[in-house]
């Protein structure tokens, strides 16, 4: 038997999936307003399109700068609890209670104090991109192994040499799993801003404000097609951090050497 | 031999913390270019011996000398060559060999060429911009030794660089050290688990003696250098390879 392409597989997984979908809708004679059927979703999307793509843009500008900045900071604050353990012992608890507290009750003090739209998203998408990463990169800095630092103190090198040459190098594939986890976050953290913070300009706003539109209004259909931009946009999100991943490590690192 | 010693150990003892002691009472001189290899039961401090003379870790007891000087600030010039390769794995070769250059601050053009001719050395020119997972065990190690090279160390430190290796590319590295050392000389101390390489390899083989290492037996290896492939097959290497695992039996720990 001739073996099948791997692609197929979630394809024929997806047309299962869709035909499924059909056959409950038809079955159960479900209304368009309580389950639209798919081609009524890309139907709306291809109608509404206007509309989503201003709002994916909008939504992902936020989610964009939000995470950015989560990356900035978290990355530089890794670096001060890494190399001072006074500041480590001193920051570290309060970070944790910052995590432990959800965004859900932190996010409408952050829009009491930033006001709606932008600056509230963008710090709501940063309150819940930044513990993934200074977690892990400041695990990474901290695991550089012994043997290397002590190469290191042979070659008499300074602490800043040892800190650009090996431990920030070594701390790459740690700094990256933080930056995937974010990655799949930000969208939502921006998604869930909008949703709260968000108000539209000409009938426009992000992806949050417009779920609160369509829903509304009942048009379901419209309201599916957001999840789908939405879901394209978390997309967007993993894909480039895995394309960074793949340009930082994919020539030394184990997890992607001698796969070839 | 009445050139000053070069390291001075004496009366040297090292214990962790409140533990016991795993050294005590080691006295022992070496002259220039002289190669001091230690051989004893695991756990007799062999490799701990070499990381006081690196300055890696204090000692308790005792006197250490490197120039003259305590080994943390004679560590110019001494260079320790890892168990492991431990190379960088995000460096090509001839970055990781360059890395002790680039850290003292020598020019980029002066760093390429000591990398090129050290890579010639080890015998491996052309493998440049390899990066370490695409090498043997052996290459990384030629690598590695590369590397402690680059600097010119007047002291070599190798903790037991070939233990991984198979016998036959570890006899090949043996002999290209010593090839190696000829052209370019350095006083080094070798530790290792294998009294057939102490004895090919070394001018003195020290047999270390375990809780607390102390140094049981000090064997003269007087074979002329260069050393070739076979010496290793000669009724007199074979004589002194028959007395040095006797005296190491001697201070393995029963069972």
């Amino acid at each position: 038997m001739k073996r099948l392409p791997l692609w197929s597989f979630p394809v024929a997984t997806g047309a299962l999936l869709l035909a499924l979908w059909y056959g409950v809708k038809r079955a159960l004679h479900i209304e368009s307003f309580m389950l639209p059927a798919p081609h009524e979703v890309f139907a709306a999307a291809w109608q509404e399109r206007r509309t989503l793509l201003a709002s994916a843009l909008l939504t992902g500008r936020g989610a964009l700068l939000g995470f950015f900045s989560a990356v900035a900071v978290g990355f530089l604050i890794s670096m001060i609890m890494a190399f001072s353990i006074v500041l480590k012992r001193s920051f570290y608890p309060f970070i944790l209670i910052l995590q432990m507290t959800p965004v859900i009750i932190l996010a409408p003090i952050i829009i009491l104090w930033l006001g709606p739209n932008t600056p509230s998203i963008v710090a709501i998408t940063f309150m819940i991109c930044f513990f993934p990463i200074v977690a892990n990169t400041t695990m990474g800095l901290i695991s550089t192994d012994r043997h290397l630092l002590e190469l290191f103190v042979m070659c008499k090198a300074t602490r800043l040499q040892e800190i650009r040459h090996l431990r920030v190098p070594a701390a790459m594939p740690y700094f990256l799993t933080g930056m995937k986890i974010a990655a799949t976050l930000a969208p939502i953290g921006a998604i869930y801003g909008d949703y709260l913070a968000g108000s539209s300009q000409n009938g426009i706003g992000g992806i949050g404000f417009m779920t609160i539109l369509y829903s509304s209004q009942l048009k379901t259909p419209a309201l599916f097609a957001t999840g789908l931009i939405a879901c394209l946009l978390g997309f967007f999100f993993v894909v480039g951090v895995s394309f960074l991943n793949w340009l930082l490590l994919h020539k030394w690192h184990d997890s992607m050497v001698g796969k070839e | 031999m009445n050139s000053p010693p070069i390291v001075r150990l004496s009366g040297l003892g090292k214990r962790f913390g409140d533990g016991p002691f795993v050294l005590e009472g080691i006295d022992l001189e070496a002259v220039r270019n002289d190669f001091v290899s230690f051989i004893g039961p695991s756990g007799c401090g062999k490799s701990t011996l070499l990381r006081l003379i690196a300055g890696l870790t204090p000692h308790s007891a005792g006197e250490i000398a490197v120039d003259g000087r305590d080994p943390d600030s004679a560590r110019e010039g001494v260079f320790l060559v890892f168990q492991e390769a431990n190379l960088l794995p995000w460096r090509r070769v001839a970055a990781n060999v360059e890395l002790p250059l680039m850290l003292r601050g020598d020019s980029p053009a002066g760093r390429h060429r000591r990398v090129a001719e050290m890579l010639e050395l080890v015998g491996l020119s052309g493998a440049e911009g390899k990066y370490p997972w695409q090498l043997s065990g052996g290459m990384k190690m030629r690598v590695s030794i590369a590397r402690a090279l680059s600097v010119a160390p007047r002291i070599l430190l190798l903790d037991e660089p070939f233990g991984a290796l198979d016998e036959m590319t570890r006899h090949r590295l043996n002999e290209d050290l010593l090839d190696i050392r000829g052209r370019d000389p350095f006083t080094a101390f070798f530790v290792t688990h294998s009294v057939a390489e102490a004895v090919f390899l070394s001018t003195r083989v020290v047999v270390l003696s375990t809780n607390p290492g102390r140094i049981a037996d000090v064997i003269d290896v007087s074979f002329p250098y260069p050393r070739r492939a076979e010496l290793r097959e000669t009724p007199e290497f074979l004589q002194l390879l028959a007395r040095t695992t006797h005296s190491l039996r001697s201070v393995l720990p029963a069972g």
